[in-house]
C-alpha cells in the first residue's frame, strides 16, 4: 500500500463470563483506551462498530453503543461480520483522506447473553439445511476436521497435539478467556466427542469479550505512540456457501485471501518472511488446514510440525503464540484479537508468549460455516 | 478500569417468530420428485456440473442452471461424522444414542448431499461405503420422503 496506515493500540478484554454488560463493556474498553494514548472522543475521526444484531437480540444494535464507545454525534457505521473486516473498513476510511483516525469497536457477549452456535446455525440455508436439521456449527467442523484428517493418513491424536499447543499457550497468556493451567494430552484427548472426531476441548469456548483498536494514518500515528504496527496488506476471499459443493479438507478462503494480503505486502516467502502467525482456527483442526491454506506450513507435513515444536512459541514458524480462539472466541472481536495479539509481538510486549524475532506478522479472521469467508492481514514493524 | 463484582439481574428478552420462506422453483421441483421416490440435481450450462439439491444459480459461471437431471439413488459416503449430541436453538445436549450424519457422492452429482445414514453401526461406518437411498413407505413430498441413506 502507498499510504501508510498504522495500528496505534487497542484495548481487550474476554473471559467465559465477565459479569457485565454490553455497554459497560464496551465503555471500560473505549475509555481505558483512551487514557492509554492520552486522547479524548474528539481526536477520533470515524467509530466502524462491530457486533451482531442477531446475537444482540436488537436490530441496529450500534446505535445503543454510540454514548459509551464515544461516537455520539460522531461519524459512525457498522461492520457485522468478524472484526479483521471492522479492521479492512477502517483502514480504508483513512486511506479515503477523509479521516485520520478511526475506532474499531468489536464485542460480543456469547459467554453468557446468548449461545455462540446460533450464529453459525442460522447462516446455513433455512430452505434446506435447516428443515433437514443434520448440519449444524460443530457438526460442519466435524466433517471439516474428517475430511482434513483423511486427506494425509493423520490419526486424531493430531487434534490432540494441536489444541494442546494452543492451550497451552492461552493458559500463559492473561488475555485468554480459557486458562487450563497444566492442561494434559491425557485430559483433553478425554474430553467428551461432541461430533467425532472432534472433542469438547478440540473446540473454541463459549467466550464473552471485546476489542477496541485505533487505527491513524502514518502522520497522526507518529503523533500518538511510539510502537506504531503498519498494516502492510490485506485481503478477504469468500468461499461457495454449500458445504456439499466445498473441498472441507482445504481452505480455498484462506488461500486467496493470504495471496492477495501477500501479493499487496511484497511477502513472496511466508515461511521465510513471516516470523509468526495468529489464525483463526475455532477447532484444532483449523489451524494446521488453514496454515496450509496460506502457505504458512508445508502440506502434508502438519504432524511432523507439531511433534517437533516447528509450530510453538520458540519454534521456526510459530502459529497462534497467544493460544488462538480455543482460548476464547467472542464472535465479531475474535479475529481483531488475533491482530491485537500480533501487536502486541511486533512490540516485544506479550510476556511470557512473546516470540523472539517479531518483524512482519500474519493476522486470519473467519466467518460464515467452516471459514466460508477469511480475512487476512499482514502486519509489521 | 473498576473491578466491581455485581450481581446482575438478568431478564429474558426472547426472540420468538417465524419466517416464511419460499423454497423457489428449484427446491419445490425437488421436493416434488421426493414424492415420487426420485432425487433431481440441477445442471450448468456452462461447467455442466450437476448439484443437488437444485439449486439456480451456478456460482462459478454466473449462470442459470437449466436442465434438470435425475440421479441415482445409490452413491458413496465421502465424508461422515459420528454425533454424540445434538443442537437444537444453540443449546447443546446430549444425544440419546450416538448417530451418523454424512455427505454422500450420488451417481451423476458433481458434490454432496448431505443426509442420515442408519443400518451400520457408528463402529463400523467408513468413507467409501457404497449406500442407498431409504424412503418412507408413504411419501408426501416433503424433505423427509428422503429418510436415510444405508449400505447397498
Amino acid at each position: 500500500m502507498d499510504n501508510k496506515v498504522a495500528i496505534v493500540g487497542f484495548n481487550m478484554a474476554s473471559a467465559l463470563d465477565l459479569e457485565t454488560t454490553r455497554e459497560r463493556l464496551s465503555f471500560d474498553l473505549t475509555r481505558g483506551l483512551f487514557d492509554d494514548l492520552g486522547i479524548e472522543r474528539d481526536d477520533v475521526g470515524t467509530f466502524i462498530i462491530c457486533t451482531n444484531d442477531f446475537l444482540d437480540g436488537r436490530t441496529i444494535s450500534n446505535v445503543f453503543l454510540d454514548p459509551s464507545v464515544g461516537a455520539y454525534m460522531k461519524d459512525e457505521s457498522k461492520v457485522e461480520m468478524d472484526g479483521l473486516n471492522a479492521l479492512t473498513y477502517a483502514c480504508m476510511r483513512i486511506l479515503s483522506g477523509q479521516y485520520e483516525t478511526a475506532l474499531v469497536a468489536t464485542l460480543a457477549l456469547t459467554g453468557t447473553q446468548v449461545s455462540p452456535y446460533l450464529h453459525i446455525g442460522y447462516t446455513l440455508d433455512a430452505s434446506y439445511d435447516r428443515p433437514i436439521k443434520l448440519l449444524n456449527e460443530l457438526s460442519a467442523a466435524a466433517l471439516e476436521a474428517r475430511s482434513y484428517l483423511a486427506k494425509y493418513g493423520y490419526s486424531e491424536e493430531l487434534l490432540d497435539d494441536i489444541a494442546l499447543q494452543d492451550l497451552a499457550n492461552a493458559a500463559r497468556n492473561p488475555n485468554q478467556a480459557r486458562r487450563l493451567e497444566g492442561v494434559s494430552k491425557d485430559q483433553i484427548a478425554g474430553s467428551a466427542y461432541l461430533y467425532e472426531p472432534l472433542r469438547e476441548l478440540h473446540c473454541y469456548p463459549a467466550t464473552d469479550g471485546g476489542c477496541m483498536m485505533l487505527l491513524a494514518s502514518e502522520k497522526r500515528a507518529k503523533e500518538l505512540c511510539d510502537k506504531p504496527v503498519w498494516i502492510k496488506g490485506i485481503g478477504r476471499s469468500t468461499d461457495n456457501y454449500y458445504l456439499g459443493d466445498r473441498d472441507l479438507s482445504g481452505s480455498i478462503s484462506a488461500s486467496q485471501a493470504a495471496e492477495r494480503a501477500m501479493g499487496m505486502a511484497g511477502i513472496k516467502d511466508p515461511r521465510k518472511e513471516l516470523d509468526f502467525a495468529e489464525i483463526s482456527s475455532l477447532f484444532a483442526h483449523q489451524e494446521p488446514l488453514l496454515a496450509e491454506a496460506m502457505g504458512l506450513l508445508e502440506p502434508g507435513k502438519a504432524a511432523e510440525a507439531y511433534k517437533s515444536g516447528d509450530t510453538a512459541i520458540d519454534g521456526k514458524l510459530p502459529i497462534n503464540p497467544s493460544g488462538g480462539p480455543l482460548g476464547g472466541h467472542p464472535i465479531c472481536s475474535s479475529g481483531l484479537m488475533r491482530a491485537a495479539e500480533a501487536v502486541l509481538q511486533l512490540r516485544g510486549e506479550a510476556g511470557k508468549n512473546q516470540v523472539e524475532k517479531a518483524d512482519v506478522a500474519l493476522a486470519h479472521g473467519q466467518d460464515g460455516v467452516c471459514a466460508q469467508q477469511s480475512v487476512v492481514v499482514v502486519l509489521g514493524t | 478500569m473498576e473491578d466491581i463484582k455485581e450481581t446482575f439481574y438478568h431478564t429474558v428478552a426472547p426472540l420468538d417468530f417465524g419466517y416464511n420462506y419460499r423454497v423457489g422453483t428449484y427446491l419445490q421441483r425437488y421436493i416434488d420428485a421426493l414424492k415420487d421416490k426420485k432425487i433431481l440435481g440441477a445442471k450448468c450450462p456452462q461447467c455442466g456440473k450437476v448439484v443437488v439439491p437444485p439449486r439456480k444459480y451456478c456460482g462459478a459461471c454466473n449462470k442459470v442452471r437449466e436442465e434438470y437431471v435425475e440421479l441415482s439413488q445409490e452413491g458413496t459416503l465421502e465424508n461422515y461424522t459420528v454425533g454424540h449430541i445434538t443442537l437444537e436453538k444453540g443449546q447443546v445436549n446430549q444425544a440419546e444414542s450416538p448417530y451418523i450424519v454424512g455427505m454422500i457422492k450420488l451417481g451423476g452429482a458433481d458434490n454432496l448431499l448431505v443426509g442420515k445414514v442408519a443400518g451400520v453401526s457408528p463402529q463400523e461406518v467408513k468413507t467409501g461405503m457404497r449406500l442407498k437411498a431409504v424412503w418412507k413407505d408413504q411419501t408426501e413430498g416433503e424433505y423427509s420422503d428422503l429418510d436415510h441413506f444405508e449400505p447397498v
